[in-house]
């Protein structure tokens, strides 16, 4: 849990807080962690959607594809994004909670 | 389409309902902090279903099956973008703005730089970027309405803002985070069970990817025509009118400006009939046209059998089959750099989400970040939801009833394809449609109506005007705000009636993800970045983005500017997306000067503190007390 009120912070805490330079050095490590989750989430996504049109102009060939009748490029754009989405977003909430923790756990 | 009481019943009960939901939510709102910020007391399901409601605009609901329609594959960027952008909004924004505990973009902007000048800035973009954004709501409300019901344009505006206000004013966020959450469940509702009903009885989505060639109508059709109203033939057509009448022919389509499509919704061609140096035709009792472009002369009833290629009116680009269902169609292949259009259209869609104020403004309703971020990641599960029934709609409006292309009413399809089962089954889903549609206008109003309200009751009057005023002078204020802002947006509304004003959405978000977006991924990741820096990106990207699309409004208006921009592809496409410049401009503005003239704002180690640490620590404040 939380810092008790009335109980003594611990000195790591109180660097973090006053941001002492070992304090800064705390933070950083935190917000890079946090960070690199962050941008390789969104790179993957990104990826997923840079790479759709770079496939319609230098192997057509995948524009003719179809699944039951409907054009493969609809279905992996029109449906297939929010699945990924929501996967990725899962993934993040459930790994920046555990950031945070471990964090907590750390200063505690 | 005809006057309907089943719409007319859909819109009135949707009315009533959110005015009941709202009277009833306004028990709970009384203090400062209900108004602009319920409290921070909702739960991440409610709020996640507000949030949603809000975000699902006229443009979503209505706009995007149009779209589709209209442009085929390409315009699946849209309602993927938009739901993506809540990804990046999760990924880099939710956790930490609210953590720090400002209420507005410009609290942020104050509270991050130590600045009340930036402040006053990004008030003004966000008095511009929310004004823009709800004229085009307000004006799909009439438009609606005049469509859907036959009641005059006036009507659907006056309903809609009057409903939003009292709703915004009676209770504030409190009031409509329970009537945008209800919205919400009707908008899902309302485009999942038409869609899937007109999929099972119309044999399956395959149903318009099966032929290659162009869209055929599949019934026999009768188009009302107007003297001055511009079809275009794609193919020799044989046709009977009512009475005698003349048309103007010519051979081949019309000039168009490559790229001339803005974010949300397709703008049309200024003055096509300008340019029609045709022969005139005479025409009585059947007639055979061939293919190219006519302009009526007169007014008439003119018959097409069925399997006649269908017309096109002006504001649509002729398309085969194969050319609409595949990539680079109409929307970016016209451009003539399909690669370059796609990326700019994916960059803008996408960034400019998380710039748009009425959708920060949320995420201060959550208690703390590990709620912010569990709403966020419910509203990407509703989004997706939602966004997979839009180009249904559209993919089955070219298939049964591709007379909409003719009449202009692509962006009603929605509307129209419900009645098409028939029978009872038919007026009961048009009212349903009628009902989410009316929901999806009212409830991004209403969110506007509070982040218009919060920026002028909040920044404006609470900081600025009167800094000393107690809680109650505030409470009025934000009402008072409230008011104003949706008066002002319904007589906006009004006077511009039917002009096409869907261009300033598309400025809107272009500014949005040109300034705000990175200000706050920098300002939040960046402790480096200084004040000077990020306002010379805010100004620099904001101003540019502006200056771009308002040169392409004005190319509609100048034919040697649009002629120029005409042989300028590339630049023209730029213009029109400007946000694969923009953004990166804004970006190295940014840290260009941070790195140049360093000198963060003092005390930012404590702001990253409060951005970035942990709930868990127990360390937080925020900026409006509870």
């Amino acid at each position: 849990m939380a810092q008790l009120p009335g109980s003594d912070p611990s000195p790591r805490l109180l660097e973090f807080e006053e941001q002492t330079e070992v304090g800064g050095l705390y933070l950083q490590a935190l917000m890079r962690r946090q960070l690199r989750l962050s941008l390789t989430l969104a790179l993957t996504f990104v990826a997923f959607l840079g790479v759709q049109p770079l496939l319609s102009t230098f192997w057509p060939p995948w524009t003719a594809i179809k699944l039951a009748g409907i054009p493969l490029p609809w279905l992996v754009l029109g449906v297939g994004s929010y699945p990924l989405l929501i996967w990725l977003g899962s993934l993040y909430v459930s790994r920046a909670e555990e950031v945070d923790e471990e964090f907590t756990d750390l200063l505690r | 389409m005809s006057p309907s009481s089943a719409a007319v019943f859909g819109l009135l009960a949707m009315a009533a309902l959110s005015l009941a939901a709202g009277l009833f939510a306004r028990r709970f709102a009384h203090t400062t902090s209900d108004f602009m910020v319920a409290a921070r007391a909702v739960s991440p399901r409610i709020n996640a279903a507000a949030i949603s409601g809000e975000y699902l605009s006229a443009a979503s609901f209505l706009g995007i099956a149009g779209l589709v329609m209209q442009y085929g594959y390409d315009v699946l960027w849209y309602p993927v973008g938009y739901a993506a952008g809540y990804l990046l909004l999760l990924l880099f924004i939710a956790g930490p703005l609210r953590r720090f505990g400002a209420y507005t973009i410009p609290d942020f902007a104050e509270g991050r730089f130590d600045s009340p000048r930036f402040r006053r800035l990004a008030v003004g973009l966000v008095l511009v970027i929310g004004f823009f954004y709800a004229l085009p709501q307000v004006e799909a409300a009439g438009i609606t309405v005049e469509t859907a019901s036959g009641l005059p344009y006036w009507v659907g505006v006056v309903v809609v803002s009057g409903v939003v206000i009292a709703n915004v004013t009676a209770g504030g966020m409190r009031g409509i985070t329970l009537v945008q959450s209800l919205q919400f469940a009707v908008k899902v509702f309302a485009i999942s069970l038409p869609a899937f009903l007109l999929l099972l009885h119309f044999g399956g989505p395959a149903t318009p990817f099966g032929s290659a060639g162009l869209a055929r109508l599949p019934q026999k059709t009768t188009y009302q025509v107007t003297a001055g109203e511009l079809w275009q033939l794609p193919a020799a057509t044989e046709l009977r009118v009512s009475q005698p009448t003349t048309v103007t022919w010519q051979r081949g389509g019309l000039v168009r400006a490559p790229g001339a499509v803005s974010a949300e919704v397709a703008a049309p061609p200024s003055r096509p009939q300008a340019r029609i140096r045709g022969r005139r035709l005479a025409i009585s009792g059947r007639a055979l046209l061939p293919k190219g472009t006519v302009i009526w002369q007169g007014a008439a009833a003119v018959t097409l059998a069925a399997g006649t290629a269908a017309p096109y009116a002006s504001s649509t680009p002729v398309s085969t089959n194969t050319a609409w269902m595949g990539p680079f169609g109409p929307l970016a292949g016209g451009s003539g750099h399909s690669l370059l259009f796609t990326y700019s259209l994916i960059m803008a869609i996408l960034l400019g989400t998380i710039g748009l104020p009425h959708i920060l403004v949320r995420f201060y309703t959550n208690p703390d970040a590990r709620a912010s971020r569990r709403t966020a990641l419910v509203v990407l599960v509703m989004l997706g939801a939602f966004y997979i029934w839009p180009p249904v709609y559209g993919a089955l409006g070219r298939a049964l009833d591709p007379s909409l292309y003719g009449s202009n009413l692509t962006d009603s399809v929605v509307l129209v394809l419900p009645s098409l089962l028939g029978g009872w089954l038919g007026q009961l889903l048009l009212a349903v449609v009628s009902a989410g549609a009316f929901a999806a206008f009212t409830s991004t109003l209403s969110g506007l109506l509070v982040s218009l309200a919060g920026a002028l009751g909040h920044d404006v009057y609470g900081r600025w005007l009167r800094p000393e005023a107690g809680p109650v002078a505030r409470r009025r204020a934000f009402q008072l705000a409230a008011l104003l802002s949706g008066v002002v947006a319904a007589g906006l509304g009004l006077m511009v009636g039917q002009f096409n004003i869907s261009v300033l959405v598309g400025w809107a978000f272009a500014i949005a993800a040109s300034s705000f977006f990175p200000l706050l991924v920098l300002g939040i990741w960046w402790p480096r970045l200084t004040t000077a820096g990020a306002a010379l990106g805010v100004a620099l990207g904001g101003s540019l983005a502006t200056l771009a699309i308002v040169t392409t409004m004005v190319a509609t208006v100048a034919p040697s500017l649009e002629l120029f921009l005409a042989r300028e592809s590339a630049l023209a496409v730029l213009l029109s997306q400007p946000a694969i410049v923009t953004v990166p401009v804004a970006f190295l503005a940014m840290v260009g000067v941070s790195w140049l003239r360093p000198g963060p704002p003092a005390g930012v180690a404590a702001k990253m503190v409060q951005l970035h640490a942990p709930e868990l620590l127990g360390l937080r404040r925020d900026y409006i007390p509870e």
